[in-house]
């Protein structure tokens, strides 16, 4: 009968006590700051590889299509390990770790972050060019008629009009991105998992420590879907797109598509 | 600008806003556009008819090269719209002068197609202040003289999807206007309107008709009659007629057109 460990638990759940611990700590520090800071890359990765592959030129095309049709068709864990010891061990880049100021950024917390935000790339550009195409045709031939270029018109007209698509899928993106920075544990950046995985290392309890670690990432996930139901709601009021779920349905996924305004 | 009026593949005078010559357009194996020919000169106001399917969206679509054309050429005001000319053969020309060259041409769609995401005014203010480079403030008196004259001064502020359907079609006049186009094009600037804003619209392009050269494709007989100079009829990708609105209502030449004319004017 195995005997759970209360008083590891209470600690290592409730914020006063373990947020004492300088590995959960810096770690919840660096899994927010990671995830944003991949999210924000993964978008401008997404960003050109959508204008690529809907580009006239071929060359880029094939780019963008190879980009996308890797880093989606192979997994996110090898592409993290193939980027910190592959180009570590051929001295490609050596991932050093970074002084800026105060803040010290290791060289595995680089090549995580990096990981993530050019897998993520490869996602949102799909992301991208569908909300790129959810654009009325209509308005690009406008814009063109007026005698603006296609990188005008697109940056002026369509690309703010589909910002509005992308805005929902783009939080569930980021939402995954809290999640997904837990397997930066195999290259042992300093982020949340990681510190729980020290601790546990350290005391052995991973039943008790592994049930506080996922509370924290169910708290960062909720956090984020009131902060998401917020802009959402706001872009509707402003500009008259349509509402997405309701608070209730986005944390527990219940009813069917998407909610009535 | 210097015509040798000899050659036949330049417009004999300066008057000529529209010259096209020979147009062939083809979507994939259907031939859309059969060998037009068409001239407008400067304050004329073409209306063209024809069954849908006949190609004069296209034929309007191509003076602008939002359609680009397989074969002939177009002038617009002495250019080859689209193409420039290398050895007797077209070549497409780069994406900086075709814009230049479409800045002239004002356009108004049957769906208005105003950009959602913009006031009125900022539809209005987009590509004077962009395109044009013009200062804010001087492309904003431009604008609110033009939404002045469609009527429209007191909806500034509103967003397309506050607008009635009319009023977005003249703020889609207004915002072409702006660009102080040398010819207009309206593509069945009316089909998208419920019957009571038909007026409204056809009101303000009245009033232009008289100082600047239009291109019309509308079966409105109220603007024809009122408005054109000229009316076309077009056929399976050709033109059918050519001539004024009395001797094509009077005395249509072909059979055809007289079938066409008895199933839209009732």
């Amino acid at each position: 009968m195995y005997h759970f460990d209360w008083a590891v638990f209470w600690q290592y759940l409730l914020p006063w006590t373990a947020l004492a611990n300088p590995l959960i700590r810096n770690g919840l520090v660096a899994t927010v700051v990671v995830s944003v800071v991949a999210q924000v890359l993964g978008v401008i990765f997404g960003l050109f590889a959508a204008l690529g592959k809907m580009s006239k030129f071929p060359p880029l095309r094939w780019i963008a299509d190879g980009y996308i049709w890797y880093f989606r068709g192979t997994p996110l864990l090898v592409q993290m390990m193939l980027l910190f010891f592959g180009l570590g061990v051929t001295h490609i880049y050596d991932f050093p770790d970074l002084h800026l100021g105060p803040l010290l950024i290791t060289g595995a917390i680089q090549a995580g972050t990096l990981a993530l935000a050019v897998n993520e790339g490869a996602y949102m550009a799909e992301i991208v060019r569908a909300g790129i195409e959810a654009i009325d045709p209509g308005q690009m031939e406008a814009a063109r008629s007026l005698g603006m270029t296609s990188g005008l018109a697109m940056r002026r007209i369509v690309l703010p009009q589909a910002t509005k698509v992308i805005i929902p899928p783009l939080g569930n993106e980021f939402n995954n991105m809290m999640k997904t920075t837990s397997i930066m544990v195999v290259i042992s950046s300093g982020e949340l998992f990681f510190g729980f995985t020290q601790v546990n290392a350290r005391i052995f309890k991973p039943f008790e420590l592994f049930i506080a670690a996922s509370m924290y990432y169910l708290l960062l996930t909720t956090i984020w879907s009131f902060i998401q139901a917020r802009i959402e709601g706001s872009l509707g009021e402003r500009k008259g797109i349509e509402r997405g779920p309701g608070m209730f349905q986005r944390i527990f996924s219940f009813g069917g598509g998407r909610g009535v305004r | 600008m210097v015509f040798d009026s000899t050659s036949p593949f330049t417009p004999s005078s300066s008057r000529v806003v529209v010259q096209a010559e020979k147009v062939n357009k083809f979507f994939g194996s259907l031939h859309v556009l059969k060998d037009v020919d068409l001239t407008v000169s400067k304050n004329e106001v073409v209306v063209i008819i024809g069954p849908s399917g006949s190609g004069k969206s296209t034929l309007l679509r191509c003076i602008n090269h939002i359609e680009k054309i397989n074969s002939g050429r177009i002038y617009v005001n002495g250019r080859l719209i689209g193409y420039y000319e290398k050895n007797g053969r077209l070549v497409e020309d780069s994406e900086r002068n075709i814009a230049q060259q479409r800045s002239e041409i004002g356009m108004v769609f049957q769906r208005f197609n105003l950009f959602p995401h913009l006031t009125a005014l900022e539809n209005i203010l987009e590509a004077p202040i962009n395109v044009r480079k013009l200062p804010t403030e001087e492309a904003e008196a431009e604008a609110v003289k033009l939404l002045e004259r469609v009527g429209l001064v007191e909806k500034r502020d509103k967003y397309p999807n506050q607008l009635s359907g009319g009023q977005q079609q003249r703020v889609a006049i207004a915002r072409a206007l702006a660009m102080k186009p040398s010819l207009m094009l309206f593509d069945e600037p009316t089909s998208a309107l419920d019957p009571e804003m038909i007026g409204e619209v056809l009101d303000v392009m009245k009033e232009l008709a008289h100082e600047i050269t239009m291109i019309v494709v509308s079966h409105e007989m109220g603007f024809v009659r009122a408005a054109a100079n000229r009316i076309i009829f077009i056929d399976e990708g050709r033109i059918i007629e050519d001539t004024t609105p009395d001797s094509l209502f009077n005395d249509p030449r072909e059979e055809r057109t007289r079938a066409f004319l008895s199933k839209i004017l009732h």
